[in-house]
């Protein structure tokens, strides 16, 4: 860690705290009365929670024929769900582990929520695959077990199946890769408590003490942690992607599609986060912790990946072009002129044009110009999922299959409710967990509170050397 | 609830440099620290202590090699010898194909085996609940801690000066 | 700082100076051996090394604009290194200048597209035409990489405004930099993948791939890197930087192992998506690169992918010179053979192709491609047709007298792959599964592998890099003395 720090460094703590303040802001919303915001939005959650049980049951009752899918559009509003779901899920790891690496500190103040957010996303995200099975007791078919149906194994061959792989790796790191954080925070929480409380902190804190000896296992450990955990979420949308650019139409695929799909990932990962930020720091009030700082920089990332995008999509509508080959030519001018036309527009009018909103300063910090794009681009990239899954299979090699599709109300409401469990499980997660990393955001303070840097500090910094953490180094 | 039948003396510090000094001050009269506890990771902390570089590293990295081979291992020998079959025109042996399994099995052998290890070697985990010292070592206290079990009282006393030297806000003896 | 100002010797320049010659040698020594024919062996390495080396002053361009906007300090200390490769751009300009004027002035048969009579004749090139042609060449090298050069030296200027900058200036310096650092990036975003299909990918103008321009501009980021980090172990070897701990080189060593992954992340994608679709218009590029050019296609892994990752996956040998430098020096060759898999075989294939035509009077191979297009249905037997055209040149290369009744041989056999052109060609279907890791390959020095010529031409290309760059250091101070960062940098910890 660098101790010193540069002038023009804005501060990401305000409010000139120190440690035990933290503790106190931080831990607070675990220990107080829900708000009535809280209530009313947890009521809604759960209401949508009831719906996606309703039509996942009518589905597995009823069976697949329940939906709209024909012969030619095999995958729908569920595929496209599963992967959407699955990207936003990317940001989380994207901020505890490759900004960790990259040394970018203001991923302190929102990595706990975006990994929380990560675990739920990809939670809602495994389900879809499953209920698309139609009958979901077999789902266990997918795993390479030693079976009664003779030696067979499963296509090791198929993306489908590395995606099982991915998608379950992927959910078991992240979640301990989460939960190992959250330990000594749940310590923190279980020693401010009492009664039941404690019992219950007792429990999640896994005996955490905080000796020096732990602390720095901890610590390599998230390392080594972030160091795989970044090749990690990479590989997992670049096998989501590998389901489409081998198997959606057999032979049509586009070679820049895996890191087209990380960096969307990102994209929609860090929209959802930024739509999840603002309204924990509002209802938390947690503004001393979630700056317009944070804010600025992920929408400054936004601006990033949705640009990383935009070059993409005309790099492939570029090459289907050069390619001279008819059947890529086709594909391409069937997403913008063929009859899914307006999810084509709609994808580049919310992930390219208008994410440029982001160019000015002004806009970053404007919480609800961050806060409508972010809803707005989280559209963008389900229809750009849409677009890749639907329009392409609407028109495939034989004219006499196209078809068109549009969801029965149970897709739809497969949808809706997937919302509702995932704020659910968010909500359920602010109540108890700590919702900012307490112990990284102590670490941090002597570099990054108001006190110590930006403005404010530029004057006091030359009087009290003494609480420069230079100290910490052994100099004096 | 784990019990060491030890007797400890230790002192709360404010801030982590009166912690940084006061532990270096006891490495130089040769005091014993039983252990150092603290609210998050202090940095330039581990040296002082001469505590050893964590070897969890290492461990991750053979945990992912047999990851790596337990996948390549198993899909070549499902495809080569149990029951080979062509898919889509590929190899009997499609390496490419292997690769996205092998990788990600690589990744979910090495955190899980990491992760269980460190649990393992901090004597943590589901269930397990350790005695702390004081409620504020996990908010805002620093700590040094002394085995002072069975300890003559001159020694006792050559922490207590020990704490009152080096500035700490409380001292107290109890018993884990 | 007393070793803040770089001196160019006498003795390095003469240095650079002798690789330079070495270079020239080798250039004018390759330009008449005429093996293959048209000049190729000079006019592929040229255009390997122009691209190789004003690609590094893209990356170097890229990271700056990328650093500044992303607040990045630690890299301070030895940022003008990066200054100095990023103004080789306009080096770079003139060196692509050259090739631009072989493309005005039909030199060369390096770029398939510039030959009319063979598009005339090529459905596919007929339908690329609009953008491979002269005029876009001209716009891309002109045009894009000047663009890159106005950037490059607005980075320098206000770089070196700000050292001389008092202290309430400098901030404002810093901010107008930075707005100019994010202006870049999604100029070089959109503009660098279109350079690259223009100079690299058009060399196998057939072909074509989304993923190729990321993966290009992911060699030249690790060979500046490479070169930076070897760099800074000559000129601190030398008593400069002092400055530049083991922590900075540590993590140029975490960027350099992170990015050779990155590279082949990016290459096992691209591989993997054409080696499972099968579809023969994409397929025959690494058809050739495999079965004829395995030197190339796996020396190319184990040098950027296989040694770098076990290297480079320990801490220390991050951090120790020898062992830092090694690798840098093992990874820059290796990304120099990347762009040499790049920039050679095409033009290779493609002047043994225009070679065999002309001889035969007819062309098969444009014919070959002609059938592709013609028949929409044939999408299936684009492999075959694909790998025969090949064939057919190979064959009519190596056998020049009996070439017409070899070649009519090989096409009536149409999916075979001759083991030995000369001996009794075995039949060996390709799509079989198990004869997938078949190869028949091609050992010509300076096409197969690096000959001497190659090595030189590298040297000389090399030394000329040097010697503009250190030309460069020498005029601003090596440590930029009044950076904002530069506290952070000075005590920068890993």
């Amino acid at each position: 860690m660098s101790a010193r720090v540069s002038p023009l460094r804005e501060p990401l703590i305000l409010g000139n705290k120190n440690y035990h303040q933290i503790t106190e802001d931080i831990c607070a919303p675990t220990e107080r009365a829900p708000s009535r915001q809280w209530i009313i939005g947890f009521m809604i959650a759960v209401a949508g929670l009831g719906l996606y049980l309703f039509s996942v049951i009518w589905t597995v009752w009823n069976g697949i024929g329940s939906w709209n899918l024909n012969r030619t559009i095999g995958w729908g509003w569920d595929i496209t769900n599963f992967v959407w779901w699955v990207g936003i899920g990317h940001a989380g790891t994207l901020i505890s582990a490759i900004l960790l690496l990259l040394r970018q500190k203001w991923r302190t103040g929102v990595n706990r929520a975006a990994e929380a957010m990560t675990i739920f996303a990809v939670i809602c995200a495994g389900q879809f695959p499953i209920i698309h099975m139609g009958r979901v007791w077999m789902a266990i078919f997918i795993f390479p077990y030693p079976n009664t149906r003779g030696p067979l194994w499963p296509n090791f061959n198929s993306p489908l199946f590395w995606d099982v792989f991915a998608i379950s790796t992927y959910f078991t790191v992240s979640l301990l890769f989460w939960y190992t954080g959250l330990v000594p925070d749940f310590a923190t929480v279980r020693d401010r408590a009492t009664g039941w409380r404690r019992k219950l902190y007792d429990n999640l804190a896994f005996g955490w003490t905080g000796s020096a000896k732990h602390w720095q296992r901890w610590e390599a450990l998230s390392l080594v942690l972030a160091g795989i955990s970044t090749p990690l979420v990479l590989s997992v949308h670049t096998i989501v992607s590998f389901d489409f650019a081998t198997s959606v139409i057999p032979g049509w695929h586009t070679t820049i599609f895996p890191p087209y799909f990380v960096a969307g990932a990102i994209f929609s990962g860090f929209a959802m986060v930024q739509t999840l930020m603002l309204v924990v720091r509002k209802l938390f009030k947690l503004e001393d912790y979630i700056t317009l700082q944070h804010v600025e920089s992920m929408n400054k990332v936004i601006v990033l990946t949705g640009t990383i995008v935009g070059v993409a999509y005309l790099t492939e509508l570029f090459i289907a072009w050069y390619s001279g080959y008819i059947y890529e030519q086709f594909a391409f001018y069937n997403r913008a002129m063929g009859i899914y036309w307006w999810s084509y527009f709609g994808m580049m009018l919310c992930n390219v044009l208008s994410p440029q909103i982001f160019w000015v300063k002004k806009y970053r910090r404007d919480l609800w110009v961050t806060f409508f794009m972010s809803i707005f681009i989280n559209i963008g990239m389900w229809f750009e999922r849409f677009v890749i899954i639907a329009t392409t299979l609407a028109r495939d090699y034989l004219p006499s299959s196209w078809s068109y599709y549009s969801p029965s109300w149970v897709e739809i409401g497969l949808f809706v409710g997937s919302l509702g469990l995932f704020f659910t499980c968010f909500l359920i997660f602010a109540r108890i967990a700590p919702v900012v990393a307490i112990a990284e955001i102590k670490s941090i303070l002597k570099t990054m509170g108001d006190q110590y840097t930006g403005v404010n500090a530029l004057n006091k910094k030359h009087d009290d050397h003494d609480l420069h953490t230079e100290d910490a180094h052994g100099h004096h | 609830m784990k019990v060491y039948n030890k007797e400890i003396l230790y002192g709360l510090y404010d801030d982590e440099v009166p912690l940084l000094r006061a532990v270096s001050a006891a490495q130089k009269s040769h005091l014993d620290i039983w252990d150092v506890f603290s609210p998050f990771p202090v940095h330039g902390l581990d040296p002082i202590l001469g505590l050893e570089e964590s070897r969890l590293h290492q461990a991750g990295f053979i945990f992912g090699m047999t990851g790596t081979a337990t996948a390549l291992g198993f899909m070549s020998w499902a495809f080569l010898k149990d029951w080979p079959i062509i898919f889509g025109n590929k190899p009997y042996w499609p390496l490419p194909s292997f690769i996205p399994v092998t990788f990600e099995l690589t990744v979910l052998f090495a955190s899980v085996g990491m992760v269980i290890t460190f649990y393992t070697i901090c004597g943590m985990g589901p269930g397990v609940k350790n005695p702390t010292l004081h409620d504020r070592i996990t908010d805002d206290k620093f700590c040094i801690a002394f085995d002072v079990s069975g300890a003559s009282a001159a020694e006792v006393e050559k922490y207590q000066s020990f704490f009152a030297k080096t500035g700490a806000s409380e001292v107290t003896t109890k018993r884990i | 700082m007393r070793h803040n100002h770089f001196t160019f010797e006498a003795k390095q320049k003469n240095v650079f100076i002798g690789m330079m010659v070495i270079g020239l040698i080798s250039l004018i020594w390759s330009y008449f051996d005429n093996t293959v024919p048209n000049h190729t062996r000079f006019w592929t390495n040229f255009l390997h090394n122009a691209a190789f080396f004003t690609g590094i002053g893209f990356a170097a361009t890229f990271l700056i604009a990328a650093k500044i906007t992303a607040y990045s300090g630690w890299h301070t200390v030895f940022k003008r290194l990066w200054e100095a490769y990023s103004l080789f751009l306009l080096v770079g300009l003139g060196l692509m200048g050259v090739v631009l004027v072989g493309v005005w002035g039909n030199l060369h048969h390096l770029y398939h597209w510039a030959d009319v009579k063979a598009v005339a004749g090529d459905p596919i090139l007929k339908g690329k035409a609009s953008f491979l042609n002269k005029y876009w060449y001209t716009l891309a090298t002109f045009g894009f990489v000047g663009v890159w050069y106005f950037f490059a030296q607005k980075f320098r200027k206000l770089s070196i405004e700000q050292d001389n900058a008092s202290l309430d200036t400098r901030y404002p310096i810093y901010l107008t930099a930075k707005k100019w650092g994010a202006g870049f990036m999604p100029i070089a975003g959109f503009t660098s993948v279109a350079v690259i299909w223009q100079w690299l990918m058009s060399l196998d103008a057939h072909w074509y791939s989304t993923m190729y321009g990321w993966y290009t501009i992911a060699s030249w980021v690790v060979s500046m890197i490479a070169i930076t980090i070897l760099m800074l172990i000559y000129l601190k070897s030398l008593g400069y930087y002092p400055q530049v701990s083991k922590e900075h080189l540590h993590d140029l060593g975490k960027y350099l192992f992170a990015f050779s992954i990155f590279w082949t992340y990016l290459w096992f994608s691209q591989y993997m998506l054409i080696w499972y679709a099968n579809v023969g218009e994409e397929t025959v590029y690494f058809r050739i690169r495999m079965g004829e050019f395995p030197i190339l296609f796996y020396g190319n892994l184990v040098l950027n992918f296989v040694l770098p990752f076990l290297i480079l996956i320990r801490n220390d040998t991050k951090r120790k010179t020898g062992s830092l430098g090694f690798i840098a020096a093992i990874v820059l060759f290796g990304h120099w053979i990347d762009f040499f898999q790049m920039a050679k075989i095409g033009p290779y294939k493609s002047a043994l192709e225009h070679h065999a035509a002309a001889g035969h009077g007819a062309s098969h191979g444009e014919a070959t491609h002609g059938a592709v297009v013609a028949d929409p249905h044939a999408a299936t037997t684009a492999p075959k047709a694909a790998v025969h055209t090949e064939e057919t040149a190979k064959t009519g290369h190596a056998t020049p007298a009996p070439a017409d009744a070899h070649v009519a041989h090989e096409a009536h056999e149409g999916l075979t792959v001759a083991s030995d052109a000369h001996a009794t060609p075995a039949k060996v279907d390709v799509m079989e599964p198990d004869n997938y890791f078949h190869y028949n390959p091609d050992l010509t020095p300076g096409f197969a592998f690096p000959g001497f010529l190659e090595i030189g031409t590298m040297l000389g290309f090399a030394g000329l890099f040097l010697f503009f760059v250190f030309g460069q250091l020498t005029k601003a101070s090596l440590v930029p003395t009044n950076d904002p960062y530069l506290e952070e940098t000075l005590h920068h910890h890993v």
